[in-house]
């Protein structure tokens, strides 16, 4: 209960306490705590085997953590997985989908199973298909559709009851660029109208466009909050590009910045902080420098996420 | 309870969409009609040709209906037992148990298609069924009951292969475990019932007393007899009997047994049966009854009070059916319990948020 006192939450949509969940020897889940907020993006950020999908089987109330205590919408969803589904949207890693169906009747038929009425579930599923651009293919057969656009009718699937909780795991993968803008799009758009949307990826980029907040996982274990902090305050890389290779390179010799590496894009140098990036950038400029790019080489969330595993990596070798 | 029903509704409608739009459905289907009409144009001719009045009885059409028991046992295995197993090798199981269906929905609509899938093979072969009707001779009772319970019987196929998708991981497995449980009932029971009755044997003695035809003096004209009938010295002979009666209760969970046993049959003057339910049946109820261990057959005192043949008095088919116990409710509702079973574990193992979960298996 302390997770209620902190006045910071707004409400918590997802809270996740100690949970763990294993197949016999194999520990998938150790020890995941977490909460996210309405009206919130939350990225679930991991390597491959890191337990993203086990967890996210646990929130969808598919399987019943060993231990520890998870509330969706306020409900738990071993004691009441109906309460819980009825809030929630699960979209699968697996796109399964009824072979001999039509699109807008798998949508249908999806909003019947939630105990829409016939005529709701039609209407819901016209909606949705607009909403997702799968218009034009409505009548045909879902074992025909691409990869990416079977992805966009698991999203959609996952939304037709309208929950308030969305569970996507790996919803870019096979989706085209313009498919993952309006991916972007939708997210925030259904984010700024209240739904709670956890989101697994191993495409960092992508989270850092849309996600609030993130939940590192590595090996079943989620890595606390100050560590996080400290690993994203930490010393990170910065890409600078100027029209003049060599004119950059001497300005940065004499300014007493080592290079750490050049690469196609441009030259890579360590900055503490953006503070310090901003007053290096400066300097350059004032040098006569002709700068044309100057941004961090990675992400936050993949400079976070590589800082905490090199950091996993250092604490076993001690 | 509307609600319930309205989602199990959807559910069966869904699965039945599947499943009836596959080519495979159509070509078995197609296969199942093309082979029963074969089977009745070839009963029709041939039991026309030993000389019987096929109109006259419900031989065509006892004998097309064991067949359709026959096609409709090895066919629903294939539609059944892949039915919960194979939707998660889909990645259709998991969406569907997210949404507000039950575990016990899913299940019940899967047993619930595959068994209205496995009537429409019953539904094929309906022209030849109406066909032997309509040629006469099958009473009201005998056409309802064998009706019946034949559909009783695929839907208990159809139960124990939804059943046994949802408890074993693999589709593969389960489809050969329902065959395995299909042919255990139908083929497995009649090799216990043979090798329970050989194991179990009683030495039975036989007492020959026959007539000395060497003495007596002149034959009877009509009879056959010696005027003077004198007894020869009673022969006896020993021998090791089967004891069916202490194992016939095995046949009683034979689909074909349960069906020959429940439907009414027809018998003709000598009291013969007149079908095949009845010969089926009569052949069982027979090995109910105990062999006699001390038989005596008095030929000669038989001729003394004037009749030869009483000494050798046989029961017929219909006399063994009325003083024997019918077994076939108790094979029926062994079978309805097994389904019901298979049904129970699976809605169990399909329930979620899944616990403990096999090796192997897996969730989405």
């Amino acid at each position: 209960m302390t997770q209620d006192s902190v006045p910071a939450v707004p409400r918590a949509a997802i809270e996740v306490e100690g949970v763990a969940r294993s197949f016999g020897d194999v520990h998938a889940v150790r020890d995941v705590s977490f909460t996210a907020a309405a009206g919130s993006v939350t990225a679930l950020i991991g390597p491959n085997g890191s337990g993203k999908t086990t967890l996210l089987l646990v929130l969808a109330t598919l399987l019943a953590p060993d231990a520890g205590r998870v509330r969706i919408a306020g409900f738990d969803p071993v004691t009441d997985p109906r309460s819980v589904r009825t809030r929630m949207g699960w979209m699968p890693d697996i796109l399964g989908s009824w072979a001999t169906l039509s699109v807008r009747q798998t949508l249908e038929t999806t909003g019947r199973l939630y105990e829409l009425t016939a005529e709701q579930s039609r209407v819901r599923a016209a909606e949705l298909l607009e909403l997702v651009g799968l218009d034009p293919l409505a009548e045909q057969p879902t074992r025909v559709l691409s990869r990416g656009q079977k992805q966009r009718l698991s999203l959609a699937r996952a939304m037709v009851h309208r929950p308030e909780v969305l569970l996507l795991d790996e919803p870019a993968s096979g989706l085209d660029p313009a498919a993952r803008v309006d991916l972007r799009v939708l997210v925030r758009r259904l984010a700024s109208e209240g739904v709670a949307i956890l989101v697994s990826s191993h495409v960092l980029a992508e989270l850092d466009e849309m996600a609030d907040a993130a939940v590192y996982l590595d090996q079943g274990v989620t890595a606390s909050a100050d560590r996080v902090a400290s690993s994203r305050a930490g010393a990170r890389q910065w890409r600078i590009r100027a029209l003049d290779p060599s004119a950059l390179a001497g300005a940065l010799a004499s300014e007493g910045v080592a290079i750490a590496s050049t690469d196609h894009l441009g030259t890579l140098v360590s900055v503490a902080s953006e503070t310090e990036a901003a007053e290096l950038l400066a300097r350059l400029v004032a040098a006569g420098v002709a700068v044309s790019a100057f941004g961090p080489a990675v992400g936050d969330l993949e400079h976070t996420f590589l800082d905490l595993a090199r950091g996993d990596a250092g604490e076993a070798g001690r | 309870m509307t609600r319930y029903l309205d989602t199990l509704g959807t559910l069966v409608q869904l699965e039945l969409r599947q499943r009836i739009r596959s080519v495979a459905w159509i070509v078995l289907v197609s296969v199942v009609f093309v082979l029963v009409g074969i089977v009745t144009a070839l009963l029709w001719f041939s039991l026309g040709a030993f000389g019987g009045d096929v109109s006259a009885n419900a031989a065509v059409y006892s004998t097309i209906i064991f067949f359709v028991l026959l096609v409709g046992t090895l066919v629903t295995p294939a539609i059944s037992g892949g039915a919960v197993n194979g939707d998660r090798d889909a990645g259709t199981l998991a969406t569907t148990q997210v949404t507000l269906a039950t575990a016990g929905q899913i299940v019940l609509s899967k047993f619930l298609a595959a068994w209205t899938v496995a009537l429409t093979f019953l539904a094929a072969s309906l022209p030849f069924l109406i066909f032997s009707v309509a040629a006469g001779g099958v009473g009201l009772a005998t056409l309802l009951v064998s009706l019946g319970v034949l559909v009783i019987e695929l839907g208990i196929v159809a139960g124990i292969g939804v059943g046994l998708s949802a408890l074993m991981s693999r589709a593969l497995f389960s489809v050969v475990t329902t065959y395995l449980a299909v042919a255990a009932l139908s083929i497995g029971t009649l090799i216990a019932f043979v090798l329970g009755g050989l194991a179990f044997q009683s030495e039975s003695r036989s007492t020959f007393i026959g007539i000395d035809y060497s003495v007596g003096g002149e034959f009877d004209p009509v009879t056959g007899l010696p005027e003077d009938i004198r007894c020869l010295p009673p022969e006896t002979y020993e021998s090791p009997v089967p004891r069916f009666d202490y194992v016939w209760g095995i046949l009683a969970a034979n689909p074909y047994v349960v069906l020959a046993d429940a439907a009414p049959t027809t018998f003709d003057r000598n009291g013969n049966p007149q079908d095949l339910f009845g010969s089926i049946s009569a052949g069982v109820r027979q090995a109910q009854i105990p062999p006699e261990l001390d038989r005596v057959q008095d030929e000669c005192a038989a001729a003394l009070a004037g009749d030869l043949d009483s000494a050798y008095t046989f029961e017929s088919a219909e006399e063994i059916i009325e003083r024997t116990v019918p077994s076939w409710f108790v094979g029926l509702i062994l079978h309805v319990v097994l389904a019901g079973l298979a049904l129970g574990g699976g809605i169990a193992r399909t329930r979620t948020p899944a616990g403990r979960l096999p090796k192997g298996s897996r969730v989405a």
